[in-house]
């Protein structure tokens, strides 16, 4: 289970989240061994519990991007 | 010679001409702005209509009167007079109060380029792309000084988390649009999820920009979903059917695009409802198997054990603790142990592990056995030595009554009886007589006396009264 928390760590949280809702379809549709079942638990915990840190921990940049001559340039956004 | 003046002297007149006619003081004319130029001084600018023109200026006095922008192509009405102007002999129309003449003409425009538009497919619902669900980073076409910005980064806060990319632009006057159209063409280069382009409310003129047809085209060949956010709830303008989703305000635009936080984790939370449901669904379904196993292979203190772990599962998966995972594969292990042993192909593993619990079984039992033996023979022995000296005294108390006895028989002895005169009487076999009934006349008797014995014979024989 370590290689999958590694591998969710790197996912969206939209990506997250689709697998977490069909890891729980998955589970309510029932007809699978436990083995599966258990797997499919602790991948759920580690998806909800990547999502809630997602939702949790992070945190916005604002800025504005201007061009000139071609030249992409962002600096800091503040509201007067 | 008639009377020579000069060219001013000319101008001058004209100029009194012009300001003492009634007809060109003091009136009203409509017409649309044509070649608008905008100076510190002034507005400069040609009033047209189908068939005329004339120059027209609005001077700096003026301009705090009016209530919009004068724009190219603008249908106004004008009210001021006619002037000279000297220096170059021009007459000129001098405009000191404009008025919107109806919107006639710019509703035209508008339906004729909305018209065009649809039948390009430029509002074709097939076209319209989905709003990312999650977007990080939300890019934002509008002015950096306006209301939208503030409203955008302000009502996002509370919500799911999300970069912000302002990219300015002028939301109106001349030079509006082609400023919209270079803002989504960079955010698109700059790489964002999700393109706002708004402006707050104002005029249909204020909004006009949003109305042009080079905005509502790069609107539609944005590879990023567009939102348009412009003007009042009320305002429809042309980028408002161009964009993939149309907000009413800019605070909407960003409830629109970014999902409220409580939401998502009330979300996040259903799932985890959900799952654990579904995980206490197996769990049940697994007790149920343990039963089934149980009673196939009989032992109560298993099926106990089972239903403890089962309880324990099921409460641990309602708090969805991350120990569950123990308590599971806990469980997973029992129930293949149980399951192993039902399970043909495991036939020979289980009648090894069988075997050897038999044996080992038979082994304690061994094991067992010696142990009781040596214990039951020390018991023995503690016994035996204890009691020694009870039989020993046992034996002796035996052997003193016995001489006791033997003392008192001594007196009975019927020799010693002999000595004392007294005589036995036996047959001829040996027996003693007791009684003369056994005896008849004519039998032969023994007469036993203490130093020999004689024989006699019976003569006559008389029972007792």
């Amino acid at each position: 289970m370590t290689d999958y928390a590694e591998e969710v760590e790197k996912m969206s949280f939209e990506d997250s989240i689709k697998a977490l809702e069909d890891l729980v379809k998955e589970l309510e549709a029932g007809g699978i061994d436990l083995d599966r079942s258990i797997e499919i638990y602790e991948k759920a915990v580690i998806l909800r519990n990547h999502c809630r840190k997602i939702l949790d921990e992070s945190e916005r940049r604002i800025e504005k991007i201007m061009e000139s001559s071609g030249v992409q340039k962002t600096e800091e956004f503040k509201l007067d | 010679m008639a009377e020579v003046i000069s060219v001013a002297e000319l101008n001058s007149r004209v100029s009194e001409l012009f300001s003492k006619s009634p007809n060109l003081n003091d009136i009203w004319v409509s017409g649309e702005i044509s070649g608008l130029k905008k100076y510190p001084s002034g507005y400069y600018f040609v009033l047209k209509d189908s068939s005329s023109a004339i120059n027209s200026a609005m001077f700096k006095s003026a301009l705090g009167r009016l209530n919009f922008e004068p724009t190219e192509n603008m249908k106004i009405r004008a009210f001021g007079r006619v002037g000279l102007y000297v220096p170059q002999g021009r007459y000129q129309f001098i405009v000191e109060v404009m008025e919107k003449s109806g919107l006639g003409d710019r509703y035209l425009a508008f339906e004729a380029l909305k018209k065009k538009l649809d039948e390009e497919g430029l509002f074709d619902p097939s076209h319209k792309r989905k709003l990312p669900l999650y977007p990080r980073r939300i890019g934002v076409v509008t002015s950096q000084s306006g209301a939208v910005i503030h409203d955008i980064i302000t009502t996002s806060a509370s919500r799911y988390t999300a970069d912000i990319l302002l990219a300015p632009a002028m939301v109106q006057g001349d030079g509006a649009a082609e400023s919209i159209v270079a803002g989504i063409q960079l955010l698109n280069k700059a790489g964002v999820d999700v393109i706002i382009v708004g402006r707050g409310g104002g005029s249909i003129e204020d909004l006009w920009a949003f109305n042009e047809e080079i905005v509502a085209r790069a609107i539609y060949n944005s590879k990023v979903p567009i939102v348009s956010a412009v003007g009042h709830e009320t305002d429809f303008t042309i980028a408002d059917f161009v964009a993939d989703v149309r907000a009413p305000t800019p605070t909407g635009a960003a409830a629109i695009i970014l999902r409220d936080k409580s939401e998502i984790r009330s979300e996040l939370q259903s799932y985890t409802t959900r799952l654990n449901r579904a995980m206490s669904a197996v769990l049940e379904g697994m007790k149920h198997s343990f039963d089934i196993l149980d009673s196939r292979l009989g032992p109560q203190k298993a099926l106990d054990d089972l239903n403890l772990r089962s309880m324990m599962l099921e409460d641990l998966s309602k708090t969805a603790d991350s120990s569950l995972m123990a308590a599971l594969n806990a469980v997973k292990m029992q129930y293949n142990a149980l399951d192993a042993r039902l399970m043909p192909s495991r036939a020979l593993e289980d009648i090894d592990s069988l075997r050897e619990t038999v044996e080992a079984s038979l082994d304690r039992i061994k094991l067992g056995s010696k142990h009781l033996m040596e214990m039951e023979s020390s018991r023995f022995d503690t016994i035996a030595d204890r009691p020694e000296k009870a039989i020993t005294t046992i034996v002796k108390q035996a052997t003193d009554a016995l001489a006791s006895d033997s003392k008192q028989l001594e007196g009975l002895n019927p020799s010693n009886v002999l000595t004392r005169g007294y005589s036995m009487v036996t047959d001829r076999t040996g027996k003693v007589l007791t009684s003369v009934e056994k005896i008849n006349v004519g039998d032969s008797i023994v007469i036993r006396l203490r130093d020999g014995n004689a024989e006699a014979g019976i003569t006559k024989k008389e029972m007792k009264k």
